[in-house]
C-alpha cells in the first residue's frame, strides 16, 4: 500500500493535537479569544481521551464551601492523590485557584455539576480534612465540550494522527498529520503559529494485567505519548518520567476511578486492613488506595494477599447509588455491567483488587506558568510533567493554554512549511513501513518493548547493570522495528506510529531513571537504597540537544 | 467477541465506527464490523451511543473480575 498526500496545507493559528477534555477546553478558549483553532484528534472528540465516557471527581475549590483561606485549601488538596511531590506548587495554586471557573463555565454548556442539587464533595480526601472532590455528572462531557467548541469556530477534525512537529528557527510553525479514516492513510500537513499538545499519558508502555491483551488498561489505551514523543524529537524538556507510577483497581479487568468504590480496603476474611475507616463511607471513599496504590502488589509479593475491595457492609442505598449512579457518572459502569452479567452480589462477595503496572501519567513536558515548553509555540496540557490535578488540573492547564496561545499567536508571523526538509523524510519513511509487503506485525513490536520496560526498567528492581542493557535492547528493537514493522492499512499503521513513539518514550523513561542514583517510590535501585535528602522536590528533566541528550535536576517553583 | 453487533437491529448508521475511542469496528460494505476485538477498551461508548440499540458488551474471560466471599463470616 502507498500513502496518499493531500496537496491541499491545513492553515491555522493554533493546531491542538489531541481532542480530550485539556484539548476542548484550550480550544474553547482560544476560540473565545477570536484565534483560528484546529482540533486534530486521531479519534472522535465526542468519545475519546481519558474522559471519554465520563468522569465523577472534578478537584475544585468553592469558597462559599471552603472557606476563604486558601493556603488551608493548597495543603489539604496537596494531601490527595492531586497534591503531592513532583508538582511545582506555583502550578498547583493555578490549577486549583481556576477550578471553579471552569465548573461554573461546565455547568453553563449542560454538564451536571450538581446531580443531587448542590455542591457535593465526595471522595479522594482524607478524613478530617474538607472535601474537595466535586461529585458530578460527566456522562455527556465530551459532546457537550465538542457542541461549545464548534459554537466557538473551532473546526475538528477526527480521525487525524498527528506524527511530526515542524520547527523553524528554534521554534514551532506547523505539524504532519496522517488522515486514517479511510483503509489508506493519507498525509495532511498543517501550518500553525502555536501548537499544542495535548495527547494524554502513554499508557501501554509496560505490560497490563493481562499482557495478552494489551488494550486492557485503566488510562485509555489510545494514550500513547504520542506528544511525549514528538515533544523529545521537537528539543522540548519532558519532566518526571522515572518518577512514573501506578494505579490500582479491579484485578484482571483494569480500570479507573477507584475513589468510587465505596467499601473497605479488606483482606480475605473481609476485615479491613487500613487505618484510615472502619466502615464504608460515601463521604470518603476508599482513600486507602490513593494512598497506598500499591498495597495490593506489596501485600500479594509478601504473601498477606489477596487484597479486595469489601462493599459487603455498605448500605443497600449507597450500593445502588455506586452502581447505577457512580459509576455511570464516572464512566466505568463496564464493571456494573459485567457485575450484573455475571450475577455478583457485592452485598456478599467481595472484588478483589490489583495494583496496576507503570504508565505514565503526570509525566511530561515541563511547562511555565503560560502552559508553554522551552519551545517557543509548543505548549502541553493534559498528561504534563509538573502538574497534577487529574481532570481539574487537565481542563484548567487546558484553558490557561489556550488563552496563553491567543496571546503568543500575535507575536509571530506565519512561517510557510510547504518546503520544510522533514516533510519528505517523514513521508519516505511512512511510505517504506506501507510499501513493505510482509514482515513484523506491530504487536510483536509492542510485546517486547513492554518486556523490557518491565524487566529492565520495573517496579521491582532497578540497576545500573539493568539499565545499561535495557537501554542496548531498546536500541536493538527500535533498529529492528524500523527495518521490519509493516502495515497493512491506516489502523495498522497508526498502531506502528504508536509503537515506536513508546519506544522512545520508554527509551527518556529509562536515561532518566539511571541518572536518578537513589531510591524513591517505586523507583528502587538496589545499587542506591537510599534516598538522596538532597533531591527533595527537585524535578529531572530530559532535553534532546541534536545528538546529545541533557539531563537537569531542577528547583521547583 | 466484544462487543457484539446485533445484526437484525443495526440499520448500518455507521457511528459505533466513528466514536469508538481505539478504532475497533469499521464499517466493510455498508456494514459494521468488529474488526480489532482484542483492542476493545470495554469502555461501552458504542453500546451507549448506538441509535437503534443493537449492540452489547460480551466480557472476555480474560477480563474476569475475581469476587470471593469474605472467609471471615460476613
Amino acid at each position: 500500500m502507498s500513502i496518499k498526500i493531500r496537496n491541499e496545507i491545513i492553515k491555522t493559528d493554533f493546531l491542538i493535537v489531541g481532542g480530550g477534555s485539556a484539548g476542548m477546553q484550550a480550544a474553547i478558549a482560544a476560540g473565545e479569544k477570536g484565534i483560528d483553532v484546529v482540533i486534530a484528534e486521531k479519534a472522535d472528540t465526542r468519545r475519546s481521551g481519558s474522559g471519554a465516557n465520563g468522569n465523577d471527581h472534578f478537584a475544585c475549590y468553592i469558597p462559599e464551601c471552603h472557606g476563604d483561606d486558601f493556603e488551608l485549601v493548597i495543603r489539604q488538596i496537596d494531601m490527595t492523590m492531586d497534591g503531592g511531590p513532583f508538582q511545582d506548587p506555583t502550578m498547583l495554586r493555578l490549577w486549583v485557584s481556576r477550578s471553579f471557573e471552569v465548573v461554573q463555565k461546565w455547568e453553563a454548556i449542560g454538564i451536571n455539576m450538581r446531580p443531587t442539587g448542590k455542591w457535593n464533595f465526595e471522595g479522594h480526601s482524607v478524613p478530617g480534612n474538607q472535601r474537595y472532590h466535586l461529585k458530578y455528572d460527566g456522562t455527556n462531557q465530551k459532546m457537550a465540550l465538542t457542541k461549545e467548541a464548534k459554537a466557538k469556530g473551532v473546526k475538528i477534525m477526527n480521525k487525524m494522527v498527528v506524527n511530526e512537529l515542524l520547527l523553524d528557527q528554534g521554534r514551532v510553525v506547523g505539524a504532519i498529520g496522517i488522515d486514517i479514516s479511510d483503509t489508506q492513510p493519507e498525509v495532511v500537513i498543517f501550518q500553525a503559529k502555536a501548537v499544542l499538545l495535548a495527547t494524554g499519558g502513554a499508557s501501554r508502555l509496560y505490560p497490563g494485567i493481562t499482557p495478552q491483551y494489551m488494550f486492557n488498561d485503566c488510562g485509555c489505551p489510545a494514550n500513547t505519548g504520542a506528544g511525549h514523543a514528538m515533544a523529545l524529537r521537537a528539543g522540548v524538556k519532558l519532566a518526571n518520567l522515572d518518577m512514573a507510577a501506578g494505579h490500582a483497581g479491579p484485578r484482571y479487568f483494569a480500570r479507573g476511578g477507584k475513589g468510587t468504590w465505596i467499601g473497605l480496603t479488606s483482606d480475605i476474611n473481609g476485615t479491613c486492613i487500613t487505618p484510615y475507616q472502619d466502615k464504608p463511607s460515601r463521604e470518603n471513599g476508599d482513600i486507602a488506595s490513593d494512598i497506598w496504590p500499591g498495597s495490593y502488589r506489596d501485600r500479594m509479593q509478601c504473601g498477606q494477599g489477596p487484597t479486595y475491595m469489601n462493599c459487603t457492609q455498605t448500605t443497600d442505598e449507597d450500593l445502588d447509588y455506586m452502581l447505577h449512579t457512580a459509576m455511570v457518572s464516572e464512566g466505568i459502569d463496564s464493571i456494573t455491567d459485567q457485575l450484573a452479567q455475571r450475577n455478583i452480589d457485592l452485598r456478599k462477595e467481595m472484588i478483589e483488587f490489583g495494583s496496576y503496572n507503570i504508565g505514565i501519567g503526570s509525566q511530561g513536558v515541563d511547562i511555565d506558568t503560560h502552559a508553554m515548553s522551552n519551545v517557543p509555540g509548543i505548549f502541553a496540557a493534559g498528561s504534563v510533567g509538573n502538574v497534577k490535578g487529574s481532570l481539574a488540573g487537565a481542563v484548567v492547564i487546558g484553558m490557561v493554554a489556550g488563552e496563553s496561545a491567543a496571546d503568543y499567536v500575535k507575536t509571530v508571523d506565519e512561517v510557510s512549511v510547504e518546503n520544510h526538509p522533514l516533510i519528505a523524510e517523514k513521508i519516505a519513511f511512512y511510505s517504506e513501513i506501507l510499501e513493505r509487503e510482509s514482515g513484523a506485525h506491530w504487536k510483536e513490536a509492542g510485546a517486547t518493548l513492554q518486556n523490557i520496560m518491565n524487566d529492565y526498567a520495573g517496579a521491582n528492581v532497578r540497576s545500573e547493570s539493568l539499565f545499561a542493557a535495557g537501554l542496548a535492547y531498546l536500541a536493538t528493537l527500535k533498529e529492528e522495528s524500523l527495518k521490519h514493522l509493516y502495515a497493512t492499512n491506516s489502523h495498522e499503521f497508526m498502531r506502528v506510529l504508536e509503537t515506536l513513539d513508546l519506544m522512545e518514550v520508554g527509551e527518556a523513561l529509562m536515561i532518566m531513571a539511571r541518572n536518578r542514583k537513589e531510591t524513591r517510590g517505586m523507583h528502587k535501585r538496589v545499587d542506591y537504597t537510599y534516598t538522596n535528602l538532597l533531591l527533595n522536590g527537585k524535578f529531572q528533566t530530559i532535553q534532546r540537544v541534536g545528538d546529545e541528550v541533557k539531563l537537569e535536576f531542577r528547583s521547583p517553583f | 467477541m466484544p462487543p457484539i453487533i446485533n445484526k437484525k437491529k443495526c440499520v448500518s448508521c455507521g457511528y459505533c465506527a466513528q466514536i469508538c475511542p481505539v478504532d475497533v469496528i469499521k464499517m466493510e460494505h455498508k456494514e459494521a464490523v468488529v474488526k480489532y476485538p482484542d483492542e476493545c477498551w470495554h469502555c461501552r461508548a458504542c453500546e451507549k451511543d448506538c441509535p437503534k440499540n443493537a449492540i452489547t458488551m460480551r466480557y472476555p474471560l480474560s477480563h474476569l473480575m475475581l469476587n470471593m466471599k469474605p472467609l471471615g463470616g460476613k
